[in-house]
């Protein structure tokens, strides 16, 4: 007998036990209970509370957790499982220990770290992987690493990668068959373009309080304190920044600077309710739980909730992208104007939402073009910032580029406009 | 009047209530938090669902919640509901949910009754007339028999939600709901086509030689290249109507040679992008060279009976809809300015000096607004006349083309099974294009159930596996005479009959996930209907978690 098969499990257990009308033909439910038990899963990230608690009620008995952050008093408007008296503890052990203590008969083994500590090894032991990450560096490392797990001779190495995002009112889930259907790299290009002001509207021209704070934060505070590291999570910091923002603001007659703005600016506040984080854990887990069972057919791929403006969603199917660095073989091609010099195709390149690097590496076939480190190759590869784009690589030459912000190399081919 | 901006209040570091609930205020400000704080939710059945949708509203902090239920906690509740535990199987549900909710926010209020919804309305019906009641919103959870859904009162919001297996349906009545502040995607009104004179004098200052070249007397290159692009178009459009005998260019192919007549006159010479307001002007050609119109949803509300005939009764926002309009009325058909203007290239004082403009007009609209709302409020004799709010109605007038009045039909009309407007929605539906794979089917499916469950007070499918065909054949019989009261008569189709199906396998059950996001959808649009911020839904929203979406219907 299945533990799914106790009184506590009855609704679950029987929606399981009769085949479903969407079914695939082979549903086998006996079959499906022991596998869902027997399904070793994996979560991450600010839904994670809302996903323990999900996959805890869903049947799973075997959940890993990774979480690096600590509780912060502004996620109790939403992480459930977190109190005042937590504020500070590691978020991935307090939320284990709460759910195993509500739901008898689960195991959830908690990690205080970064998913990127552990390796390979590590997520093979995994059926599925679910994660609701905030941050697009970890996702995009998550989605690579399981992308080159995959062997083709290995059916077992190809795990299904469930990712779920929230902002505000709106929010998107997606189901990842690594390899076989479009990854999170290929939808890249999906995220709002990183418009950065530039440096010389903030140093000269202000027009917005955003300018104002950035102006504090980026060149005010290096300028004062040289060496010293901003911490937004400074309360003393924030105010300093607030303060110079503010003077600034008044003697360029522009209205709007507060404290609020000020941390939203700088620390990059995204909006968060639990209503939202509610829907799309859930979502991803009603994915988790299609896909372990078979008990209905799984999202193929993507669904968007949008609910500012009555509730919509668009659920589609994202295509793979031909030239995705990740899940594709080939360079992509890129349009470069051969005027440009070096540094003004860096910049560019960190505009590209599909892109998305910050201290670029990079090289062709036969020279190396910039090196952020180490400092000897740094300084002889320096000169070639300034460097046109048509005196260092040709038509069609391929450039690779490592950045700490890429989990895997990038490959372009530059086409000359 | 006032003519600087409005300075930055001093504000130092955030309270510690701000800290907490930082994350939302981004949404719905202090003025929405308010609204949340005042209400208190009533939730009729301690389901799975209706513990998530609680926890929901709990964590961003409602005033206070009342859990109204009569079982006791089963074994497999446990399965279901995070909000109940080992130590509460035989005890009540209402105690013990309301319990272990009340720990997830200590600035809450929470409380039970063991009780259910049929016996308040005939024993305690004081606890739900709208005049006598401390409860402001309703959560009621599926199965609630037909006699009783049709006793709702339909002067309190309501929120009626099923969730069954893969399915969830949220039905919404409230009594007419309107919103200010509806969240569009920009508040901006550029008004190009129709500038004041104020405007019109700051085109000519600061475009006087702009198209002189430097070396003949013009702006210098740097001066060129930062005049704010909103200046460029109302310069370019006064030399566009002296070329086109006073006309503007209104159609596309006059824009594109309006958009080149641009172009010509940008710099060339100069060396990198310092152009860049020239593209800022001409990337706005499109969308902004237009004339000031109303939208269809503000009309909707200026023409509102409610609006033409304000009473010493109505709401505030009656009043200042009718004073908008009579604004309006006497303005060529202009509502108030927004105010809003989108960033640009620029230098700062130049910018600051083309907001002013646009933020003094804005003002001055308000300002004139609000004369009309005191002469209203005072020739009324309404109670608020001497509580007028500036703020409010600048509000207003900020939102004045993005307001919406929504009119919901009551549950009662819908499972009345005599609803004409309800009948024809759902035949539209059935009848639609997409009418195949539509969530419609689910709505239907579910009516069936609801029947089911009125009929034989228990769910269909609640039985052993062998009994569930006859449950099936019962089920559709009550689909079947639902379809012909809405005049459908082509039988019960493919979807149909798999989402029947589907409600006969989870034999009256929830599964945790489908109620969780039940909690969430549901929490979103009773958040919605309380801040009167952002659009709910009118009235019915579908989620089909077999194939991840939803639909909405006006049923």
């Amino acid at each position: 007998m299945a533990i799914i098969d106790t009184p506590q499990w009855k609704y679950l257990n029987r929606i399981l036990s009769r085949k479903g009308p969407f079914a695939d033909d082979d549903y086998d439910n006996e079959m499906q209970k022991t596998f869902l038990e027997h399904t070793k899963v994996f979560g991450a990230g600010g839904l994670g509370c809302e996903i323990l608690k999900n996959l805890a009620l869903s049947g799973f008995k075997d959940i890993h957790v990774i979480d690096m952050d600590t509780i912060d008093v502004s996620n109790l408007n939403r992480q459930f499982l977190f109190r005042a008296s937590d504020v500070g503890k590691p978020k991935a052990t307090v939320a284990a220990s709460f759910v195993m203590s509500r739901v008898k008969g689960i195991t959830i083994t908690p990690y205080y770290g970064a998913i990127q500590d552990k390796d390979q090894d590590y997520y093979m032991q995994f059926k599925i992987i679910i994660c609701g990450l905030d941050s697009v560096e970890a996702r995009r490392w998550i989605n690579a690493t399981l992308v080159d797990m995959v062997d083709i001779n290995r059916p077992e190495s190809l795990k299904p990668l469930i990712d779920g995002g929230t902002e505000g009112f709106k929010g998107q889930s997606r189901v990842i068959l690594p390899t076989l259907s479009s990854c999170y790299e290929c939808s890249l290009d999906m995220l709002t373009p990183q418009t950065a002001v530039p440096i010389c509207t903030l140093a000269t021209i202000p027009r917005q309080p955003a300018h104002c704070v950035e102006w504090a934060s980026i060149l005010e505070w290096p300028r004062i304190f040289k060496d010293k590291k901003l911490d937004n999570d400074d309360p003393g910091h924030v105010q300093w920044i607030y303060e110079q923002a503010l003077k600034r603001a008044q003697e360029f007659n522009i209205s709007g600077v507060t404290y609020s703005l000020t941390q939203g600016v700088i620390k990059n506040i995204i909006p968060a309710i639990a209503s939202t984080n509610a829907i799309i854990a859930a979502s991803c887990c009603n994915e988790a739980l299609k896909i372990a069972t078979g008990a209905n057919p799984f999202l193929n791929n993507y669904m968007m909730y949008t609910g500012d403006e009555s509730v919509y969603t668009h659920t589609f199917e994202h295509e793979k992208k031909d030239g995705c660095p990740v899940c594709g073989d080939l360079a992509s091609d890129y349009m470069v104007n051969p005027e440009w010099t070096l540094q003004e195709f860096i910049d560019r390149l960190k505009e590209k939402p599909e892109v998305q690097i910050k201290k670029p590496t990079m090289v062709t076939e036969r020279r190396k073009l910039y090196y952020q480190g180490p400092p000897q190759l740094n300084e002889q590869t320096r000169p070639n910032l300034v460097k046109k784009m048509k005196d260092l690589v040709d038509n069609g030459e391929e450039i690779a580029i490592t950045d700490p912000g890429l989990p895997f190399s990038l490959r372009l081919n530059v086409i000359f406009s | 009047m006032d003519t600087s901006p409005p300075s930055s209040a001093p504000s130092s570091a955030p309270s510690s209530k701000e800290k907490k609930y930082d994350r939302q205020l981004r949404l719905w400000g202090a003025n929405g938090q308010n609204r949340l704080e005042q209400a208190h939710i009533a939730l009729f059945g301690a389901t799975a669902a209706g513990c998530e949708v609680l926890k929901n509203l709990i964590l961003p902090s409602i005033g206070r919640f009342t859990v109204i239920d009569d079982k006791l906690v089963e074994e497999a509740d446990l399965g279901i509901n995070f909000f109940l535990d080992q130590d509460s199987v035989g005890k009540p549900r209402a105690e013990r949910t309301a319990a272990l909710l009340g720990e997830l926010n200590p600035d809450v209020v929470g409380g039970f009754r063991s009780d259910n919804l049929e016996n308040m309305l005939s024993h305690t019906p004081e606890l739900l007339d709208p005049r006598t009641t401390e409860f402001t919103h309703l959560l009621v959870m599926s199965p609630v028999p037909t006699p009783i859904l049709l006793q709702l009162p339909t002067g309190i919001p309501t929120f009626f939600v099923n969730s069954l297996g893969f399915v969830t349906t949220l039905r919404i009545y409230s009594p007419t709901h309107t919103i200010i502040e509806t969240h569009p995607d920009s508040l901006v009104d550029l008004r190009l086509f129709n500038p004041w004179p104020e405007l019109s004098a700051l085109v000519l200052e600061k475009t006087r030689n702009l198209d002189v070249p430097e070396s003949e007397g013009g702006m210098s290159d740097h001066q060129h290249g930062h005049v704010p692009y909103v200046l460029l178009l109302l310069k370019y459009l006064e030399d566009w109507k002296q070329l086109h005998d006073g006309h503007l260019p209104g159609t596309y192919s006059e824009k594109t040679q309006f958009k080149s007549m641009v172009m010509d006159k940008m710099r060339t010479n100069v060396p990198g992008a310092s152009e860049e307001n020239y593209e800022e002007a001409i990337g706005a050609v499109m969308k902004n060279l237009r004339n000031a119109e109303i939208s269809s949803e503000t009309k909707e509300v200026l023409d509102n009976p409610k609006c033409l005939n304000i009473t010493s009764e109505s709401d505030d926002f009656w009043i200042i809809a009718r004073a908008v309009k009579d604004f309006t009325d006497s303005n060529n058909g202009f509502l108030p300015l927004s105010g809003a203007t989108p960033d640009m290239k620029a230098e700062s004082h130049g910018y600051v000096a083309l907001q002013n403009i646009y933020r003094v007009k804005a003002h001055s609209d308000a300002a004139a607004v609000e004369e009309i709302v005191r002469d209203y409020m005072n020739r009324l004799q309404h109670p608020h006349r001497d509580q007028i709010d500036s703020d409010v109605i600048q509000l207003f007038c900020r939102h004045a083309n993005f307001l919406r009045c929504l009119n919901y039909r009551s549950i009662a009309d819908e499972y009345s099974n005599s609803n004409d407007e309800h009948n024809k929605a759902v035949l539209a539906a059935l009848e639609n294009w997409d009418a195949e794979d539509s969530l419609i089917h689910n709505y239907v499916a579910l009516r069936g159930y609801q029947e089911f469950y009125t009929s034989h007070g228990r769910a269909p499918g609640d039985t052993s596996s062998e009994d569930c065909d006859a449950d099936y054949d019962e089920i559709k019989r009550f689909v079947c005479q639902y379809l012909e009261s809405v005049g459908y008569t082509k039988g019960v189709g493919v979807r149909c009959e798999k989402m029947l199906k589907e409600v006969v396998r989870a034999g009256g059950g929830e599964l945790h996930v489908t109620a969780s996001l039940a909690g969430g959808i549901v929490a979103q649009e009773v958040i919605k209907i309380i801040t009167q911020q952002y659009v709910p839904v009118n009235n019915t929203v579908v989620f089909d978690g077999i194939g991840s979406r939803t639909q909405t219907f006006e049923l």
